[in-house]
């Protein structure tokens, strides 16, 4: 079926069983990933899948539905499922569909060369890295993932107030888990790259970078147990940022569920923080020109040198406080209700190096990944206590990879503990993107 | 769903490259989720996802694709696509497919999609009555409630054909309580597979009032002392830490590979005597329960470890061929749109002897976690962690006081072997285990179990 006379035909539909306002979301994706081991393609999988989300205004309430089977059956599916989940609703919203802004940034997120590339070249490059990485060392034992994926989404939104967005973009990630071993001791570490540009990718850069990770990992001893300095090694940091998110949502604020409700204006992190929305960001995957509601989005500053300058809203939270919309109603997919998401959410770089950093300190701990985040943090008290993997620091120099740690700490503490922050920027593929960061200290336990 | 001679096809064009088996999932699943959060049912949404997964093995390789697509020419296409994966060989056959009839073990008497949402919105705001009711400094509660209903369908070169239908059913019930500056939440989540008449039969006294208690007595507690301490592990949801540091290595997924502390060792001692560990996924209703697995095989009963030697692992048809083995019935598969392989269902530690009681009494100084939240595990090291949700200093044999901020790390392999007590009150726990074929409903379970030496992360200090 096609997709626009569909559209067309729910929204007209939708109007005639009572909805005041309507608005159809759909978004399309294909993708391809393969998994080598030892040599071999082990999993190649394609896909090509979709779905279509109606959201409609019925006695001023805002009810949802989806489905990925669109066919005519659907259509009346999608207006009674909105129907029931509207009138069940205890408050409405207090919020319309939007009309739409006079202007959005142009922005490509979208590589034509990249998806013109053959799959055969994609699966010779991840031969020609596992192959490398295999060869790097003796201590490699094997890679437990090698893993290739490219997609290209698609995305649009059309309401009954004739607004009609569409956005389209791909991008491709490659991840590797090298095993290493020696002696008794075995060790993991792993490596992601991603990119819209596949000339970029240097077999043998990644290869290195990928079997040096893992390989840093052997030799391990323990430390005492104790409160330290810290250097929050970027992938980590912006892992950690991403757990937090929800302390910037203005939702979260107002349902008292963030300690930040209230902030804004106020200092809430120490001066060498500055943490920026950047739709645009080259560097980063994700991101878009319009949000979950349609609304422009913009670059802005949501910490600057230390200050909250903004909660993260979207028309009904905005509406809430008699404030704009900062443009930041998320949908996760079709799939989902209207939430509140940054796009592309980075801690902007400083100066110094990584190493330069680690100079700084006479004893400490560089922690380069973070596990158990979903378990071990409270975002509504900024609590956290996770499982590290790191490495000893003294007198300015790495000593030794450090037994499996936990570290604890809190995060509005935290933020305000920054000391320095570094020049490297790295983003994970969800958007969330830091620097190195040295903090005061944290508590480590170490095995 | 699919017309069987519409299926016949796409599995013998999947074949067409060389390829020595194929199959096709059909899923059609219907949702509903409901959220109440400051005393409002503030989101309530419904879905349909739908759509077909294809896949074809070519000795030890695996192909798959998936699509929503349901015309006969976008699954032939999609079947060939996926066939262009494999290098040139004969085209491969399929056997006539045999519909295989099955009887469902878990009787589903109230559908819940046949349910209105007045009814469940009924249940939600009892559930928020009761946590908020249970003391002045709950200041949030969030309930939410959700309800699946999965029809699938799985036929292969094989012969097989055979249609199951999934129904799951769950109350999740957080509270927040607050005083000063302090804020901490507790948590509960019961689930099954089973209709509605598992929602309105809820205990929601317990339920609730336990999320709201462990909430307010977080609120006072003691930062967790670091260090090494002999760990006690209350039933039910504390299988979480076999779940981890023992269950996932114990999938082919890692074991196939040698990417598995476990592999290439059954036989061998593994655990103290007192440890028998079981993944059964036949228990009648239970949240990890299934007729059959996403390959079609009925589930069973696995005993994976048996007085403490290693007796088996769960295994899916793909790396059954690696393996040489025959698969387990653990073949899992959030939806379509994933391959599957081995997870586990309802997995728990057998009851032993010890009373509770006698447990804590023995124990001269350690940590109490009476409910414990997530946890993770890097398969091929056996390193795991996880939080402890509610957790107290035993001292002299007596509870003394609680405890907050107690993370647990350690390796599976080694903490199995630690275990000195395990208890009689065996008891089932509902969670959700993510891992590369998605997010999946399982059961952990455990009866109370002690192990003599854990590390304990906390903020407090040595």
């Amino acid at each position: 079926m096609n997709i626009a006379e569909y559209q067309e035909k729910l929204l007209d539909q939708a109007i005639e069983a009572g909805f005041t306002e309507t608005e159809v979301y759909f978004e399309r994706k294909s993708s391809f990933q393969c998994m080598l081991y030892e040599g071999q393609i082990d999993s190649y999988e394609t896909s090509e899948d979709g779905g279509l989300s109606l959201r409609g205004l019925h006695n001023g309430k805002m009810g949802y539905a989806y489905t990925e089977k669109l066919d005519d059956d659907s259509i009346s599916f999608l207006i009674n499922s909105v129907k029931a989940n509207a009138d069940v609703l205890d408050e409405d919203e207090g919020i319309d569909i939007f009309e739409g802004n006079n202007e959005y940034t142009p922005h490509e997120f979208y590589n034509e060369e990249l998806e013109s590339i053959g799959i055969p070249e994609k699966i010779e490059l991840l031969l020609l890295i596992e192959q490398k990485i295999r060869a790097y060392d003796s201590r490699i034992v094997t890679l437990d993932y090698c893993f290739l994926q490219e997609y290209t989404t698609e995305r649009s939104l059309a309401n009954s107030k004739n607004l009609s967005l569409s956005h389209k973009e791909n991008g491709l990630v490659i991840y590797l888990s090298t095993v290493v071993k020696e002696g008794e001791e075995l060790k993991t570490g792993s490596y992601l790259k991603m990119t819209r540009d596949f000339h970029s990718l240097n077999a043998d850069e990644i290869a290195k970078a990928a079997a040096e990770e893992a390989l840093a990992n052997l030799g391990e001893k323990s430390i005492p147990s104790g409160k330290y300095p810290i250097i929050l090694r970027s992938d980590a940091t912006a892992s950690l940022l991403s757990t937090f998110m929800p302390i910037l949502s203005a939702e979260n604020a107002q349902k008292d569920q963030s300690l930040l409700k209230g902030k804004v204006g106020q200092k809430v992190a120490s001066d060498a923080l500055t943490l920026l929305n950047a739709p645009f960001h080259p560097e980063a995957l994700s991101g878009a020109s319009f949000d979950g509601e349609g609304v422009a989005t913009k670059e802005q500053a949501i910490i600057l040198d230390g200050t909250l300058q903004t909660l993260l809203h979207n028309r009904k939270t905005a509406k809430k406080e008699g404030c704009k919309t900062s443009g930041h109603a998320h949908k996760d997919s079709y799939k989902s209700t209207l939430s509140i998401a940054p796009q592309n959410l980075y801690i902007s770089p400083g100066n110094r190096s990584q190493e330069e950093l680690i100079a700084l300190v006479s004893e400490g701990v560089l922690i380069t990944e973070l596990a158990g985040l979903h378990s071990g943090t409270n975002t509504v008290s900024g609590d956290f206590s996770v499982a590290a993997k790191g490495f000893h620091i003294q007198d300015g120099k790495i000593a030794s990879p450090v037994k499996q740690m936990t570290i604890a700490g809190n995060f509005f503490k935290f933020l305000n503990t920054i000391e320095e922050i570094s020049s490297e920027l790295f983003f994970l593929p969800d958007g969330y993107g830091s620097p190195s960061l040295l903090v005061k200290e944290l508590s480590v336990t170490v095995e | 769903m699919i017309k069987q001679s519409v299926i016949e096809n796409v599995l013998e064009a999947a074949l067409s490259t060389g390829g020595d088996f194929s199959e096709v999932f059909i899923e059609d699943k219907f949702v509903n989720e409901c959220t109440l959060l400051s005393g409002k049912i503030e989101q309530s949404i419904s879905g349909r996802d739908f759509g077909i997964g294809i896949r074809i093995f070519s000795g030890l390789q695996s192909i798959y694709t998936y699509t929503n697509d349901f015309s006969e020419e976008g699954l032939l296409a999609a079947a060939k696509r996926a066939a262009l994966a494999i290098k040139g060989g004969a085209t491969g056959t399929i056997q006539p497919l045999k519909k295989e009839i099955i009887t469902p073990v878990h009787n589903i008497i109230i559908l819940p999609n046949s349910v209105a949402h007045a009814r469940k919105a009924t249940i939600m705001r009892k559930a928020n009555d009761i946590a908020r009711n249970y003391d002045e400094r709950i200041s949030q509660v969030k309930v939410r409630y959700l309800d699946d209903e999965q029809h699938v369908l799985i036929a292969n070169s094989e012969g097989k054909f055979v249609e199951d239908t999934r129904i799951y059913s769950r109350l999740t019930i957080q509270a927040t309580a607050s005083e000063g500056k302090e804020t901490q939440t507790g948590s509960y989540g019961p689930g099954a597979h089973a209709g509605f008449e598992f929602i309105e039969n809820l205990d929601l006294e317990h339920y609730a009032g336990e999320a709201a208690r462990i909430a307010v007595t977080m609120l006072h507690a003691d930062e967790c002392p670091s260090g090494k301490f002999p760990v006690i592990i209350d039933n039910e949801f504390g299988g979480v830490i076999f779940h981890e540091a023992c269950g996932h290595g114990l999938e082919a997924t890692a074991v196939a590979k040698n990417n598995s502390v476990f592999a290439n060792r059954l036989g061998e001692k593994v655990a103290p005597d007192i440890v028998t560990y079981i993944d059964d996924g036949t228990l009648p209703k239970e949240w990890g329960s299934l007729n059959i697995d996403d390959e079609g095989e009925k589930t069973r009963k696995n005993i994976l470890i048996e007085n403490g030697i290693l007796k088996g692992y769960l295994i899916d048809k793909f790396n059954a061929r690696r393996m040489n083995a025959e698969p387990t019935g653990s073949s899992r598969r959030q939806s379509y749109r994933f391959n599957p392989t081995s997870r586990m269902t309802n997995t728990f530690i057998a009851p032993g002897t010890s009373t509770p009681d006698e447990i804590i009494a023995s124990t001269e100084y350690g940590i109490y976690a009476k409910y414990m939240g997530g946890g993770q595990v890097n398969p091929s090291t056996g390193d795991y962690n996880f939080a402890a949700m509610e957790a107290y200093i035993v001292k002299d044999g007596k509870i003394d006081h609680p405890v907050r901020g107690a993370t647990l790390i350690g390796n599976g392999a080694k903490t199995l072997q630690l275990v000195d007590r395990v208890g009689n009150n065996l008891a089932h726990g509902a969670g959700m285990c993510g891992s590369i074929s998605g997010s999946l409903p399982v059961n952990v379970g455990q009866p109370m179990i002690r192990v003599s030496e854990m590390t304990v992360g906390g903020t407090k200090g040595e």
